[in-house]
């Protein structure tokens, strides 16, 4: 099997990330509840895996980074935490339904929400940002990599337009932690949505927010925590607040080995692999008749993602062919992410065919791939 | 107490009489498929007077069900309705006496045994072989009787299991998978009546403790006269009648995958399908296209893509239940 699905989840893991999960499920123990010894084990671990990510996103308080359910549960804790009737909010149109549908379930409480034109290969500038802002613009919401076009958004320009005009800056990082640099300082990143299971290299199951010192968001789960049990009201502190209820803490002790990697391997050395990668891809495509890329186009900037069509095969098909006689695993359809394909002109069409390579991908995983595709366009009916 | 008066024509017969009526509005029965045998069985034992009947069927009803299923008209099949409730909707106004209970839903191992556990006998009104053998699976389980019935082209075959003796897995060891459907080859009306009507006098005959109940598996080709019926041996070795429920305790069920994209499912299939003959076979009933990689149908309102290990994208379909109902009608179970 060669995994081309890496924007989903990615596969394979490092060894040392299932030896930790495997550790953390047979040692029994509810982290934060009790102060026996296996209670203690899963702590340390959450306690481990939590101050691993700080560190790898430049975070100096590491409370301030909570873990969810994933990166939409992230998501909605953000979006649905911090904003009320009357706020305004920005998007780019390349966002996942992530981010577009509690948005969508916030215009009930008069929350407005609007797109603002984006470029599908070179992403959202911060000029247009700044054209829409409104005295009431409350967020700014983007994805920092698109996971349809592989497209990168200057993070950096829109943080500092966020910070000037006090904007809350919340970044999606599911398709980018890991494999793209993030500093929550030097970025002016107020909000950091991340999934264990992507770029981190942890198993699904777990996913975590960033949230800015001075940020208050509306806590959307409330329980037991482990702590301040005589209160009755959910507790003030970070990361209390927003963790009610057990945790899970196999998916965290291996998001703690899966940092662990990506650190040691270095996150540019990981995105540099994967750009690479996805620029040979691209090269290759450009030569097979029929076969359509959509996105950003090949360079430095672009990420591991890539958008395909092959004239006369639907990209359903298409991922199926890959699948059943080739042994490649691709992804086909709208991604999760309508808004995109709209840009790209591919709504209508059944979106596209996705192939998105990951650390553990090789340059001959891309030719066998190249090979397939070729095989598909030119037998094409 | 219930006016039986409505079933005199019924419980004058010797077999039944007034007893025998009586039984049959206290008697509970599941239905699994609302096509061409499901609802002529339906039909007559509503209108039999049983006191309860299950409608279970995924699908909605389509002007070329019409030819067959004898409940539907050609609103239902303008409106799409669910035959479940077609079919419910058409028998209350048959029988308003009894308890119709539609059900819109795959029958599957999630489920077959809240869908069975109540009833007193379970009609095979399927299609294909997963669904019989889980009918199987479940019935022996919970010692349930169930009426077996097969229609295709114009054969058909008819056998009553009950929860001693040979079953399903008994007689057919293993999926015959001919690929052959109604679709693609057709059936006519006369052969699924005569198929169904011998599956409800079967369940009448169950439900009433008949001596009569033929256990024989019964066959017959109506164009060709030819009618027999043999006996079939308990196997020894059969896993389901030693309590190894297969297909009841499947780990995974085929739960069809939602594409992300506009109204399509990827069926998984249940391993290779010949693709020349199954092609060669649809040739007669809409577009064909195939290649290496791939076999495109479009016709009869239907489309998909059929690839060679099993798998179909089936496409402009509203829910995972009626992508599986076009897999099993055009592909096969």
């Amino acid at each position: 099997m060669i995994y081309l699905d890496n924007a989903a989840t990615t596969h394979p893991k490092p060894e040392s990330v299932y030896a930790a999960a495997d550790t953390a499920a047979r040692g029994g123990g509810n982290a934060g509840r009790g102060a026996h010894s296996l209670s203690r084990a899963a702590s340390n671990a959450v306690d481990d895996a939590r101050n691993r990510v700080a560190r790898l996103f430049g975070v100096s308080d590491y409370r301030r980074v909570v873990f969810t359910l994933n990166t939409t549960d992230a998501l909605n804790l953000a979006i649905k935490g911090a904003l009320s009737d009357g706020n305004h909010v920005l998007i780019s149109s390349l966002e996942h339904n992530s981010v577009v549908r509690p948005l969508e379930a916030m215009r009930k409480l008069g929350v407005e929400y609007e797109r603002v034109p984006t470029s599908p290969s070179d992403g959202v500038s911060a000029d247009d940002v700044r054209k829409l802002l409104r005295p009431n613009t409350k967020m700014l919401a983007v994805t920092h990599i698109s996971n349809v076009t592989g497209a990168r958004n200057p993070i950096a320009e829109l943080g500092a337009l966020c910070r000037e005009r006090s904007v809350l800056f919340l970044l999606d990082a599911a398709q980018s932690a890991g494999s793209a640099a993030i500093d929550v300082d030097a970025m002016n990143v107020d909000l950091l949505a991340f999934p264990a299971h992507k770029g981190l290299y942890g198993l699904q199951g777990a996913g975590g927010l960033y949230i800015r010192d001075g940020i208050d968001l509306a806590p959307q789960r409330h329980g037991g925590t482990g702590s301040h049990s005589e209160l009755r009201a959910q507790p003030d502190e970070l990361p209390d607040r927003y963790e009610s209820g057990t945790m899970n803490v196999p998916s965290l002790a291996s998001l703690a080995a899966g940092v662990e990697y990506v650190a040691r391997r270095g996150v540019e050395n990981i995105g540099a692999h994967e750009t690479a990668l996805a620029n040979r891809l691209i090269d290759g495509l450009t030569q097979v008749r029929g076969v359509t890329v959509y996105g950003a186009k090949q360079g430095a900037n672009r990420s591991g993602v890539v958008s395909l069509n092959i004239e006369n095969v639907a990209p359903t098909d298409a991922a199926a062919i890959l699948d059943g006689s080739f042994d490649i695993a691709a992804r086909a359809g709208l991604h999760c992410a309508p808004d995109a394909h709209s840009a790209l002109g591919t709504l209508e069409s059944g979106g596209t065919l996705r192939l998105s390579v990951g650390a553990f991908n090789t340059d001959s995983d891309i030719d066998a791939c190249l090979t397939a595709i070729d095989a598909i366009a030119s037998g094409a009916i | 107490m219930t006016d039986l008066s409505r079933y005199a024509r019924q419980s004058v017969f010797n077999k039944i009489g007034a007893d025998g009526q009586r039984k049959l509005a206290q008697s509970r029965v599941a239905i699994v498929g609302m096509g061409a045998l499901g609802t002529v069985a339906a039909s007559e034992l509503a209108r039999a007077g049983v006191g309860f009947l299950r409608l279970i069927d995924r699908d909605y009803v389509e002007l070329t069900n019409l030819q067959r299923q004898m409940l539907f008209d050609e609103a239902d099949a303008a409106d799409g309705t669910p035959k479940a409730i077609a079919a419910a909707e058409h028998l209350r106004k048959i029988n308003s006496a009894i308890i119709l209970e539609p059900v819109v839903s795959d029958f599957n191992a999630r489920n077959a045994e809240t869908l069975t556990r109540d009833v007193d006998v379970v009609i095979d009104g399927t299609d294909n072989a997963a669904a019989r053998y889980l009918i199987n699976d479940v019935c022996r389980k919970l010692a349930k009787p169930w009426v077996y019935g097969g229609a295709l082209g114009s054969v058909g075959a008819v056998m009553t299991f009950l929860p001693d003796g040979a079953c399903f897995r008994c007689l057919f060891p293993d999926a015959q998978s001919g690929g052959e459907s109604c679709a693609t080859v057709g059936v006519l009306n006369m052969l699924t009546g005569v198929v169904a009507s011998l599956q409800a006098a079967d369940t009448l005959k169950i439900l009433l403790n008949s001596p009569s109940l033929d256990r024989r598996y019964r066959t017959f080709d109506l164009w060709n006269n030819v009618f027999d019926a043999i006996e079939v041996a308990q196997n020894p070795d059969c896993p389901c009648c030693n309590g190894d429920y297969t297909h009841l305790n499947a780990s995974a069920v085929d739960v069809p995958v939602s594409l992300c994209g506009r109204d399509a499912y990827q069926v998984a299939g249940r391993g290779a399908v010949d693709s020349d003959a199954l092609a060669q076979r649809l040739r007669g009933i809409g577009n064909v296209k195939l290649n290496a990689f791939m076999l495109v149908f479009e016709g009869g309102g239907a489309g998909f893509t059929l690839f060679p290990d099993g798998r179909a994208i089936v496409k402009n379909v509203k829910s995972a239940d009626a992508a599986l109902s076009v897999y099993a009608e055009y592909i096969g179970g």
